[in-house]
């Protein structure tokens, strides 16, 4: 049998992973995220941490910053020339942008597992199986998330450094401290407080969903959606008085 | 494959590209002139397929195409060898048949990286040779090479020359070095300014192709003054005397290597191919 389109495109998206996955690890960019989160993870876990899953709250809540730094730096590996012939090699933007998030992805999930088998020793007595799927799941709800927003502030939507560590710190800032909000905000507190939204499993699908649009949104942009748009709102900008529209929106 | 009123522009600015409309046919090698900045590599990166045109369309493009981007920088940690593998797995083409052409293709054009150094602490040329064996070892039906002869060494330049001339598949191509018009039944245009089409310097497909033989005399052994001359395609080799067949751009530099290795030149022949 032939392997359909959407299956040669997810062997295209698996091998991009792969290959961004060796490069990144080759150049040790993954290696401060990475520090960062276990220095956490041991001051957390250090001396005396109670009961298990509250000691999660602050590592998951961390790891949404971090699993955006990771996915950013994977997408800012290859760089723009070279990007065009994975694209190209790929058959188009979709698999490289998948692959690039399912690279991130994989980085989360091993600073997930870390975490909660490091928070099992620690919190022995506390653990129950319940209680560590929900710290599994907590922490992946989390990292996704992060690796949403590292999609959408990296090469090649914000390709400035600066402007990408602005958005994604205030975004990430923004949405991580609201306890309300689904899907971070919700999976810490559930962790903290025992107080869940939708219950941290709901959190990992909604975070899922959040990667395949953010990464849908990349693959858009990078086909000229903010020029389409641009066109469309046109003859808005147009009846703006000239200093608002020069000053604000240039052509 | 076809292009269908292709156009670019980059916002704010002038459109790059207006109403392109090109047909490739395997063996027609399609070249493109045009100043710089005239949008040739922006057109060669819409038929590949690595951006999008603004309008217009592109028609039933092979499924594996094999591109070289205007310079190819790579800069990547991974060594030249496992980033070819890992294209090829992208491309989801036989992962050993593309190896050993990537092999020969590197070999031909005398890479001289080290096995395990990363690519971005290749030389120019050396890079420039990983991106052509990425290019030409995937089994491509379209190839799209932008100044693929651009920081090459001349045993290199005509190695590439006799692997482009052999191939029978799509090919469109950029170059300013006046070789890829040489390729057999090369079709050439021109892009002019406002991104539009323009027919060749002229018509280019009846052109031949020009070779030049040259004979040699000389005292030594033939494999030990092979080693210290230009590579060339050799035609008869026999104790004191040598005849090869070089392309017109490279005979000059030949012949002034085998002078200065001793040898005495016998005939030199312009031949249509």
């Amino acid at each position: 049998m032939t392997p359909g389109p959407g299956s040669a495109r997810a062997a295209a998206a698996l091998a991009v992973a792969r290959m961004l996955g060796e490069d990144i690890a080759r150049s040790q960019r993954f290696l401060v995220p990475g520090l960062l989160f276990g220095v956490v993870l041991a001051v957390l876990f250090g001396g005396d941490p109670g009961a298990l899953p509250e000691p999660w709250a602050a590592s998951a809540l961390l790891l949404y910053p971090v699993g955006a730094w990771l996915t950013h730096s994977v997408a800012g590996t290859e760089d723009d020339v070279a990007r065009t012939v994975t694209v190209t090699a790929a058959g188009g933007g979709g698999p490289v942008v998948a692959g690039v998030a399912l690279a991130g992805a994989a980085g989360v999930a091993v600073l997930s597992v870390l975490a909660v088998l490091w928070g099992l020793v620690a919190g022995f007595s506390t653990a129950t199986p319940g209680i560590l799927i929900e710290g599994l799941f907590g922490h992946l709800a989390c990292g996704l998330s992060g690796v949403a927003v590292g999609l959408v502030c990296a090469r090649p939507v914000i390709r400035s450094l600066g402007r990408a560590l602005l958005a994604g710190l205030a975004f990430v800032v923004v949405t991580g401290t609201r306890s309300w909000l689904p899907p971070v905000g919700t999976a810490v507190a559930a962790l903290g407080s025992g107080r869940g939204g939708v219950g941290v499993f709901g959190d990992v699908l909604l975070a899922m969903a959040l990667v395949v649009g953010a990464a849908a949104l990349v693959v858009r942009c990078e086909q000229g959606w903010p020029d389409e748009w641009g066109d469309r709102l046109e003859p808005v900008r147009r009846r703006l008085p000239r200093a608002v529209r020069d000053r604000f929106w240039p052509e | 494959m076809r292009l269908v009123d292709v156009g670019k522009s980059y916002r704010p600015g002038a459109p790059v590209l207006t109403g392109i409309d090109l047909q490739l046919e395997p063996g027609v090698p399609f070249v493109l002139h045009g100043a710089n900045g005239s949008g040739k590599s922006t057109l060669l990166r819409i038929a590949a397929g690595c951006e999008t045109p603004t309008t217009g369309r592109v028609e039933s493009r092979p499924d594996v195409v094999g591109y070289l981007p205007d310079r190819f920088p790579a800069l990547l940690r991974l060594p030249a060898r496992r980033y070819l593998r890992h294209l090829a797995a992208i491309r989801r083409v036989p992962a050993e048949d593309a190896a050993r052409t990537g092999e020969a293709v590197l070999t031909e054009l005398g890479f001289s990286g080290e096995d395990g150094e990363p690519m971005a602490a290749l030389s120019k040329g050396n890079a420039q040779k990983v991106g052509l064996a990425q290019a030409l070892s995937c089994g491509a039906d379209l190839l799209v090479l932008d100044e693929p002869w651009s920081g090459l060494d001349d045993a290199a330049v005509a190695a590439l020359d006799e692997r482009l001339a052999a191939l029978r598949v799509r090919l469109l191509l950029t170059d300013h070095t006046g070789t890829a018009e040489t390729l057999p039944g090369a079709q050439v245009r021109r892009l002019g300014p406002g991104g539009r089409l323009e027919p060749g310097p002229e018509p280019a497909a009846e052109r031949e192709r020009v070779r030049v033989r040259v004979e040699v005399v000389f005292r030594s052994d033939p494999r030990e003054l092979l080693d210290r001359l230009p590579l060339a395609r050799v035609e008869e080799m026999a104790p004191g005397r040598l005849v090869v067949r070089l392309p017109p751009r490279h005979s000059d530099a030949w012949l002034a290597a085998a002078l200065a290795a001793g040898c005495s030149v016998r005939d030199v022949v312009r031949e249509q191919v």
